[in-house]
């Protein structure tokens, strides 16, 4: 029964890359067709925005692009008043329980994913140590901001019967600004300088921007601080909201 | 609340198509509002798919499976295929064939359609067509759980990777991708053909001209793989018991 479930489990994931494989490289065949003989655009070339593409597929699984529901189902489910008893804090509490299913997705979903995806297309690599680091800080940055939004949508919870439906509408919006579905330096300037005033960029876009090598110098410590500043912001804003919806959801306990 | 946001949900994908397109003006030869035909035809046929064959959508039909509630329907004394049409029907589903009709008006206000009498009569024959080549997607999808009892996630690269697939003109994809969607699953005639003879635009693959009154005989044909497939898999139902 143990061996049946961990084949199930796997055959999940090998369908869930298969997945991945399609739209990914569905994007990239659009971007080809979309450059034509462009060699570059916005200051992003073919090759890097191949690259963009397939890196954006791989942290899926990692931020959890697509959204979560986990948190919601306990308030509704009353699972919720065990994990209050528990003697840490409850953001804390979901944080680690969600960092590590994100850590193992990193390798499991994510470099597996890139592996296959390397069949068909090149995938270039960050250029030099240093490079590497501010990827790695940025999309730690980008899964802390990621799991705060994630937790301030399921804390809809607290207030309406349908927060399923809250959250299907909000995981869509950061989507379409986080730059997932498209490289948010190909849509029109007007429309990135706006998604800059949303946490949502922080998340996909400015980690993959400085994977693929768009931003340096200056403009790379700016994005850097403007993600700092975005994961303190929402961790603040979710202290607040936290606050303000257990003393509701005690009252309607009761 | 909910009919809004699955709407805003499927919807996101193709938006982000019109921001990246307002940057690069065409994509194969197509402008926007040609492409917006494309999207809003296939959107407007799924959403409408959705709500007439959504007993047979894999997602909800597992746990149907799962929970042995299947065995109730076999036990009913009406037809099958009968019950199941229309067993998962959910109003929010609208919102899809709503966002489908407005990237369709989009496409129609940036590229006005030259109409014809016979355009006319063969836009809801094309509709249906879709309809029926989506659902029979569906069919064969929920015919899989009867062995595997689980969702197969890899259906979904053929219904919902489908319609996206679907939303682009066919010939900027590589020839091997072409020739799947065309003689493995003939989504090529389903919606791009149609498209150019409505937009008036020339074939670049080469096939036959009448190749755009193709998508009655391609749905028919994959409806009747999926029903025949949904009978034979039926034959290997086993209860789960619980």
């Amino acid at each position: 029964m143990g061996l049946r479930q961990q084949m199930a489990y796997r055959l999940a994931m090998w369908a869930g890359l298969a997945t991945n494989l399609f739209f990914g490289l569905l994007r990239v065949i659009v971007l080809i067709a979309l450059y034509q003989a462009q060699l570059s655009v916005n200051g992003m070339s073919l090759q890097q925005a191949i690259t963009y593409s397939a890196v954006a597929q791989s942290v899926i699984a990692f931020l959890t692009v697509f959204g979560s529901s986990d948190l919601m189902r306990t308030v509704y489910s009353g699972a919720i008043a065990t994990d209050l008893v528990r003697p840490v804090g409850f953001y804390g509490y979901w944080l680690a329980r969600d960092f590590g299913g994100s850590l193992v997705n990193l390798v499991g979903r994510g470099l597996v994913f890139l592996l296959l995806f390397r069949l068909f297309y090149a995938v270039d690599l960050p250029n030099d140590v240093i490079a590497w680091l501010c990827f790695g800080v940025s999309l730690a940055l980008g899964w802390w901001v990621s799991f705060s939004w994630r937790f301030l949508v399921n804390l809809a919870s607290f207030w309406t019967p349908d927060a399923l439906g809250v959250g299907r509408a909000l995981f869509g919006i950061s989507q379409l600004f986080s730059g997932f579905i498209m490289p948010l330096r190909l849509m029109p300037d007007w429309f990135r300088q706006w998604s800059e005033f949303t946490p949502f960029p922080s998340m996909v876009n400015t980690p993959i921007e400085i994977y693929v090598g768009l931003l340096s110098g200056a403009e790379l410590w700016r994005a850097l601080l403007w993600q700092a500043g975005w994961a303190l912001a929402l961790f603040g804003v979710a202290q607040l909201v936290y606050a303000a919806g257990i003393r509701r959801l005690v009252l309607q306990g009761g | 609340m909910d009919l809004f946001s699955t709407g805003l949900m499927s919807g996101i994908g193709f938006l982000a198509v019109v921001l990246v397109m307002l940057r690069f003006e065409s994509i194969g030869g197509w402008t926007l509002g040609e492409v917006a035909f494309l999207a809003g035809m296939i959107e407007m046929s799924f959403g409408l798919m959705d709500m007439v064959f959504g007993g047979f959508d894999p997602d909800w039909f597992s746990g149907v499976v799962q929970s042995g509630r299947f065995d109730q329907f076999l036990l009913r004394p009406v037809n099958l295929a009968t019950q199941l049409l229309g067993a998962n029907f959910l109003l929010r589903r609208l919102g899809r064939v709503l966002e489908g009709i407005v990237f369709f008006g989009l496409s129609l206000w940036l590229t006005p359609v030259s109409w014809s009498v016979a355009k006319l009569l063969y836009l809801p024959v094309v509709v249906l067509s879709q309809v029926v080549a989506m659902g029979s997607l569906f069919m064969v999808g929920s015919g899989l759980i009867f062995w595997t009892v689980q969702r197969i996630e890899a259906v979904n690269i053929l219904t919902y990777g489908g319609v996206e697939l679907m939303s682009y003109p066919v010939h900027i994809y590589p020839r091997w991708l072409q020739r799947f969607f065309t003689f493995g699953v003939p989504f090529v005639f389903l919606n791009y053909y149609p498209a150019l003879y409505f937009l008036d635009k020339p074939d670049v693959l080469g096939f036959p001209v009448f190749a755009p009154f193709w998508a009655p005989l391609a749905a028919a044909g994959m409806l009747l793989m999926a029903i025949w497939f949904w009978r034979f898999a039926l034959r290997h139902y086993q209860s789960t018991g619980s």
